[in-house]
């Protein structure tokens, strides 16, 4: 609010500076109050907890009960076969969803901002429908379209029967595209056409265009989609919320985590799995921000008004 | 369009070419989505077909797809049922009277009087005949079964109230993020954004911690689905500062001429320029609210008449019912998420624009 403080001196408002930027940070901080306490409250002693936990054999039922154990859960987790490959099922998992994911969105976005095509605002909302359906449903619609794929497309064709869970992995891959699609969408229509036009008069293709142009301009929005996908596979905040498949998890890592909560009531090891899962999620989540200056184009930095 | 331009000058044939080239090509891009489409969309109609098929129709390997009956004689008192057999003379829709593994008797539907008829071979391999039929057994099933004006009662309760408060302190907090020069605020900003990284697989254990009898003694209640959404929700609050930052500041000014507080400029100057976004972000909410289980299985397992309606539903499928009436559960549950975005599409769509990028 710089001139919002050269108003107030033209009005010759007398008031001290150093009071009205205390004034004006202490209304800002007032209104981010309700997310500090919230954050203070449901997150920050949350996670400092788990920290705690992880260090011990916490009891649920009998919090007297809990010892420290030290590093003991995390060195488990290095001899815990069933772990480690939970984790690597999990990181395979994610190397063929998230791709699968970007690349449909991205081709669907090109596509749909061609003029030729007809109906594009019901075709982007059927597009992002199938990211809203809630995961009670998504399982046993599902299963149940595999029993008429089976009848009318691998019976007759001799096709030996269908893998499920096979499947299951790119369906809801695809079935997940509605936000990234929409962000790069939203992308590349805001890329003026004029920069299209003088590509086109200097003789470049459709195709070249795409590349040269499309692809670098909206490179934010790629950037911006991948890592949403990333901290949604991992387990963060997603954009839309499908909600939990309560028998059932899509990451082996986060059904092993589960297990050794809920079933095993094995809560510091779960914490510590939980924590050795963010680790390797932040490693490359950090590993793509660094790659981010490469090829990720910023039209201007964002000035912080610090 | 590509051609428009060369379309103006050139002779005659070269224009026809072009023209009979571009709407060749339109059509086959429009043909290739309509396909696409159809294809991507193909389980939602499946999911409606198996809704109304009768529970046993699959158990029979040679069954229609579509929701059939098989089809029966009334012969002496008794539904029999009617098969398909190849005799001499072509195949026969006749009805299965005395079954045995060698030859069989059958009955004639056109012509009754003429009494049973030998048939030599095992009755087994034949086809039943079906005649399309479709049924709401499986809804009544369900209904039956299931509480659903509770359930819906229930997450109509919970989304309304918490999305009071997400509304309330998000907007509030974005606000604050983007209007005012505070110390240290892009540390504040950059915790936000961290806070929607972190799994909640790691916070899972010590909020349950904390809600449970040990500390708050919330379990059993919504207040552990409710209360923490009064504290804003970093991914919303992220969404609405990214649009708040896009509105020009001199508005703003203006009403700082006019004497207008901090609240009165958020309340009659942001928030009516901010009306896709702040419905964009009150529906992402919505849709989050009811398709959450996770929550609802921890803290109101115990508590069957408070749970949602997601929840509720998922919990009963696992118990009792026929894969068709859970179909019938499925569309349910899915159903009032896909009518909201349908009527909201005209807001829901835009406004995701301008929030996206720059971290």
């Amino acid at each position: 609010m710089a001139v919002s403080y050269q108003t107030r001196e033209a009005l010759h408002v007398k008031t001290p500076k150093l009071t009205r930027l205390q004034q004006e940070a202490r209304i800002g901080l007032l209104f981010l109050s309700p997310w500090l306490i919230g954050f203070i409250l449901f997150k920050a002693l949350p996670i400092l907890a788990a920290f705690v936990f992880a260090l011990t054999d916490f009891q649920m039922r009998t919090p007297e009960a809990t010892t420290f154990v030290g590093l003991k859960n995390y060195i488990r987790f290095f001899g815990d076969v069933d772990a480690g490959a939970s984790l690597f099922a999990s990181l395979s998992y994610f190397l063929i969803t998230v791709p699968l994911e970007m690349i449909v969105a991205l081709v669907l976005a090109a596509i749909l901002t061609s003029e030729r095509l007809k109906n594009k605002g019901m075709l982007r909302t059927l597009i992002f429908m199938t990211s809203i359906i809630p995961s009670t449903s998504i399982f046993f619609i599902f299963l149940g379209s595999l029993e008429y794929a089976d009848r009318l497309i691998f019976t007759p064709l001799n096709l030996p029967p269908i893998n499920g869970f096979g499947l299951l992995i790119p369906f809801m891959a695809l079935w997940s595209i509605g936000p990234g699609f929409l962000i790069m969408y939203s992308a590349m229509e805001s890329i003026s056409k004029e920069i299209y036009e003088a590509a086109r008069v200097d003789g470049a293709g459709p195709l070249a265009r795409f590349i040269y142009i499309t692809l670098p301009m909206i490179s934010p929005a790629i950037f911006f989609t991948l890592v949403i996908n990333l901290t949604g596979a991992f387990g963060g905040a997603v954009l839309l919320d499908r909600g939990y498949i309560l028998s059932f998890s899509l990451s082996p890592m986060e059904g092993y985590i589960n297990d050794m909560m809920f079933s095993q009531a094995n809560l510091g090891y779960a914490s510590a799995l939980a924590w050795v899962t963010f680790a390797v999620m932040m490693t490359i989540t950090v590993i793509l921000f660094r790659s981010a200056r490469r090829w990720v184009y910023f039209p201007e930095e964002e000035s912080h008004e610090v | 369009m590509k051609f428009s331009r060369n379309r103006s000058g050139g002779s005659d044939a070269s224009t026809l070419t072009l023209r009979l080239w571009d709407f060749t090509g339109t059509a086959m891009l429009n043909l290739f989505m309509f396909l696409f489409f159809i294809a991507y969309l193909s389980p939602l109609p499946f999911m409606v077909i198996a809704s109304l098929t009768p529970s046993n129709q699959f158990l029979d390997a040679n069954a229609p797809i579509l929701p059939s009956e098989r089809v029966t004689f009334n012969y002496e008192g008794k539904d029999l049922i009617v098969y398909e057999i190849p005799t001499e003379k072509g195949i026969k829709h006749w009805a299965l009277y005395k079954p045995s593994r060698q030859s069989s008797e059958f009955i004639d539907p056109t012509n009754p009087e003429a009494g049973p008829i030998q048939w030599k071979g095992s009755w087994r391999t034949l086809k039943a005949v079906y005649h399309f039929k479709p049924t709401l057994n499986n809804y009544k099933e369900f209904f039956a079964v299931t509480k659903l004006p509770l359930l819906l009662k229930n997450t109509m309760l919970i989304a309304t109230i918490s999305e009071i408060g997400v509304l309330l302190s998000s907007i509030a907090v974005a606000y604050g993020f983007s209007r005012f020069r505070i110390p240290g605020v892009r540390y504040i900003f950059f915790l936000l954004i961290a806070t929607i990284m972190i799994p909640s697989n790691i916070t899972l254990v010590p909020t349950y911690f904390l809600f449970s009898g040990h500390m708050l003694n919330w379990i059993g209640t919504w207040l552990p689905l409710i209360v923490p959404h009064f504290f804003g929700s970093a991914i919303l609050i992220f969404l609405l500062r990214q649009n708040f930052k896009s509105i020009p500041r001199d508005l703003d000014e203006a009403a700082m001429l006019d004497g207008a507080g901090p609240l009165r400029i958020l309340i009659s100057v942001i928030l009516p320029q901010s009306v896709p976004v702040v419905t964009t972000v009150a529906l992402l909410h919505f849709f989050y609210i009811w398709n959450e289980t996770r929550f609802a299985s921890l803290y109101l397992g115990v508590a069957p008449n408070l749970q949602p309606i997601s929840f509720g539903i998922q919990r009963s499928q696992s118990f009792f019912f026929t894969p068709e009436a859970l179909m019938v559960g499925a569309l349910v549950v899915m159903i009032v998420p896909v009518i909201v975005l349908f009527i909201s599409q005209r807001f829901f769509m835009q406004d995701m624009i301008v929030t996206q990028i720059e971290k």
